[in-house]
């Protein structure tokens, strides 16, 4: 059509319509005169315009319609890389393990022939340039501050689209592990939560304030257990406002809400001003260090609920049992934790370094007084429990023993404070020092069902505990969680006798970012983003829920599976094999299942849990 | 830290394109694109728990995020919009084309219980039409291309509209009918040429 014509229809058109019918058609035919074509265009038009009315024909926003493109699109990028791929210098060698900020390989820098760490950044994170450029600057600002507990940042670079850190590489496991494989002894607590506020205090000095202090982010190294302190700078701000937006929520409120233990890994750790997204400085740390002692001591969360917001609400309004109830813990350290956790942050340690000369103090002490406890009792030198508290370098050194027996004595007689008692501590089997190792596995897990109609969600979603008659307009999504840290899997077995087929649904690129490892209290959701739907083969649906307290070989062989091509179906015969054998042997002893109105909980006894959530389908 | 550097700078590359230097328009695009995708993903998380994508405020925040409130001319904040809902057809349609491709390669097989996905399965090759559709309308008539991009891709309404294209908002509503009739036309296959 050119130009004059188009203006011409057009004007023709915008006059017709905003007459009523009858009129229409004269008025029409009136201008366009002899012109057949153009009174058919005009008409054509007209048309198509009562019938885009109708249809509200992109009468919407494009961004609504388009929405589901957004989220699916990003479902399929992950970026994972291969073994010997380059990345900038680096060569990559191996995968060391992913988490919520992407995924660390083991990898060769090749300019200087070194081994480094190479955490590749997820697209969520490194989109958002802000919050990389706040990143890059703390980061740099808190490894040049060469404090031996501040993780050292080599380089940050971008290659082809990649966002990419490479750091010092540490032989070691990170508090999370360490904390799964063996109950600590007091005096390692205490050598580690020094060291934290040690790199804090570092870090606080130079206004840099980390805003994500966990189990997760604290190294030790194995060789001489020294605790490195990652990833400054790189948790989510919070401190920002976005109350212009009018009666939207807050940012982290809002991210918490839609995403449990996904985007923000877990809230568990978070001040009551951070779950508010209220500004937040540097007592946020001194909070998150006194629930991570806590927990080291208790060997539970202080603030764990079954859903996000109920743990928010906790963090917000509960107090924790006090650690001398919970754990064989000294009155002082639950002094000291009690203060790093008020909720009130005036009411805080106000500095890293106020605390760390506390929990020092509190190590001497219990070093003094182990130490009498050692000279007074003619058998303590073997007792298992002194060698809990004291350094076993100064143990050796007679001469400063007697020093601090010294010490003691005088602190003894002038303050004669302390409730904390040898006569305590010569009770207290080692087990038990602070708490009794689990010999269980539990798991909680419910069902989230959202009906549909015309393949629209219809009706707000309900929860189930389980095992209902699933209508074929049922969308599912399933829900786990557990008091205890453990290696989760999920499998589906579809309904069908002849085709034995296993589905891996979690860990997957998109579910736990392909890692198995569940924090205790972390909440796993599949699918993250939209929902399970059955297919047309009506029958029971089985979903195993195997928790295990160690990494199940079988299992994580076929992780591998969870790409978008092969939809976690497991196409290895002898892989699938090896799962299948694995799921009847520990399925034939069942736990033991307490089914409440919204949610099961199973108790399994010994370490690995293994049961077959039942979806009977029509 | 009073401010950050690319709040000056975007507010300066606005008032630049303003004053009719394109090159700062293509300084400013990948900028807005970067905050903009990361927005709409984030409202996305939120969408699933039952809230609509707001493209308004959407790029409102986008704008009260990357433009210096303290220095800002009145016309920037139109100017904003107008590259914003440019900016917010091209992500879609970035998405899409990805999408539309990921289709075509991905030989899924059948799984017994399996993610259903919302988007219909035209959904991108629709959008994709409509663009195409768009630049044909664009070529012949390219205000009201601008409308139908600022309303249905920006998310602004006739009036904000108005203001962007400096017309009144009796000639947005003609123009937004007839392009609207045009388009539908074309993607339901009833237009002639």
């Amino acid at each position: 059509m050119t130009s004059e014509r188009w203006q011409q229809v057009s004007r023709i058109f915008n006059s017709a319509i905003a007459l009523d019918n009858d009129a229409r058609a004269d008025y029409v035919a009136g201008q366009c005169g002899p012109d057949e074509s153009l009174r058919a265009e005009v008409e054509k038009l007209i048309q198509s315009h009562q019938q885009a009315s109708k249809e509200n024909f992109i009468g919407g926003l494009a961004a609504e319609d388009g929405a589901a493109l957004l989220i699916v699109d990003d479902e399929i990028r992950t970026n994972s890389l291969e073994k010997g791929q380059q990345v900038g210098s680096y060569v990559i060698l191996d995968l060391l393990g992913a988490g919520g900020m992407g995924e660390v390989y083991l990898a060769r820098d090749s300019r200087l022939d070194r081994t480094v760490a190479l955490k590749v950044l997820s697209q969520d994170i490194s989109l958002d340039k802000r919050r990389m450029q706040r990143f890059r600057q703390e980061a740099k600002v808190a490894s040049s501050l060469n404090q031996p507990n501040i993780l050292t940042v080599f380089e940050f670079g971008d290659v082809d689209g990649l966002t990419f850190i490479a750091t010092e590489l540490i032989d070691g496991e990170t508090l999370r592990d360490y904390l799964r494989a063996k109950r600590l002894k007091l005096g390692e607590i205490l050598d580690i939560v020094i060291q934290v506020l040690a790199a804090l205090d570092a870090a606080h000095e130079a206004r840099i304030v980390h805003r994500d202090i966990k189990p997760e982010n604290v190294m030790i190294r194995r060789r001489d257990h020294l605790v490195k302190v990652l990833d400054f700078g790189l948790a989510k701000p919070t401190e920002k406002k976005l109350s212009r937006m009018g009666g939207e929520e807050s940012e982290a409120a809002t991210a918490l809400k839609t995403a449990p233990g996904i985007v923000m890994g877990t809230i568990n750790y978070m001040s009551p001003e951070q779950a508010q997204a209220h500004e937040i400085d540097e007592r946020t740390d001194i909070w998150s260090t006194g629930v991570t002692i806590y927990e080291m001591v208790a060997g539970t969360m202080p603030f764990s609920g079954v859903t996000s917001s109920h743990t928010i609400v906790q963090i917000l309004e509960k107090n924790p049992a006090p650690l001398t109830r919970v754990a064989d813990a000294p009155a002082e350290l639950e002094r000291i934790v009690a203060k790093a956790m008020a909720k009130n942050p005036d009411e805080r340690y106000q500095t890293a370094k106020d605390m760390l000369i506390d929990l020092r103090a509190l190590k001497k002490r219990l070093e003094v007084e182990a130490e009498i406890e050692r000279t007074a009792s003619p058998i303590a030198p073997d007792l298992a429990v002194v060698g809990d508290v004291v350094d076993r370098k100064r143990r050796k050194k007679g001469v400063l023993a007697i020093a601090l027996v010294g010490t003691a004595v005088v602190i003894a007689a002038v303050f004669g404070l302390y409730t904390w008692r040898a006569a305590r501590v010569r009770t207290t089997p080692p087990e038990s020092t602070p708490a009794v190792a689990p010999t269980e596995r539990i798991l909680t897990y419910w069902i989230t069902v959202q009906k549909f109609k015309d393949d629209k969600p219809y009706q707000d979603p309900f929860t189930l505990a389980g095992e209902i008659n699933f209508e074929a307009s049922y969308q599912i999504r399933v829900n786990v969680r557990s008091p205890q840290s453990g290696h989760l899997y999920i499998l589906n077995e579809g309904p069908s006798s002849s085709l034995p087929k296993l589905v891996v649904l979690f860990p997957s690129p998109t579910a736990n970012r392909g890692s198995s490892l569940l924090a205790a209290g972390q909440l796993a959701q599949i699918p993250e983003l939209f929902w399970f739907r059955f297919d047309r083969e009506q029958g029971i649906e089985k979903l195993w829920l195997v928790f295990s307290e160690a990494a199940v070989p079988e299992l994580e062989a076929v992780k591998e599976f969870t790409n978008h091509r092969q939809r976690g179906v497991i196409t290895d015969t002898l892989k699938n094999n090896a799962v299948q054998s694995f799921l009847t042997t520990y399925s034939t002893t069942k736990p033991e299942a307490e089914k409440g109105d919204t949610l099961t909980t199973l108790r399994m006894p010994g370490k690995i849990l293994v049961y077959p959530v039942k979806l009977e389908h029509h | 830290m009073a401010r950050t550097p690319p709040q000056h700078e975007i507010t300066q590359l606005l008032a630049e394109w303003r004053e009719g230097n394109q090159s700062a328009l293509d300084e400013l695009y990948p900028l807005v694109y970067d905050e903009l995708h990361r927005l709409a993903r984030r409202y996305m998380s939120r969408e699933r728990k039952g809230h609509t994508l707001q493209t308004t405020a959407l790029i409102n925040e986008a704008y009260v995020r990357l433009v210096d409130q303290k220095n800002v001319h009145w016309a920037n904040r139109s100017h904003f919009f107008a590259i914003s809902a440019q900016i917010m057809r091209r992500i879609l349609i970035d998405h899409a084309r990805r999408h539309a491709y990921a289709k075509r390669g991905g030989g899924a097989q059948q799984v017994s219980l399996e993610e259903a996905a919302i988007v219909t399965p035209d959904a991108s090759a629709e959008m994709l039409r409509l663009d195409e559709a768009l630049k044909s309308l664009a070529e012949m008539d390219s205000r009201r291309s601008q409308v139908v991009e600022l309303r249905y891709f920006g998310g602004l309404n006739n009036e904000e509209i108005a203001g962007v294209l400096n017309v009144s908002e009796n000639t947005v509503t003609r123009d937004w009918n007839m392009a609207r009739a045009w388009l539908y036309q074309q993607l339901t296959g009833r237009g002639a040429n």
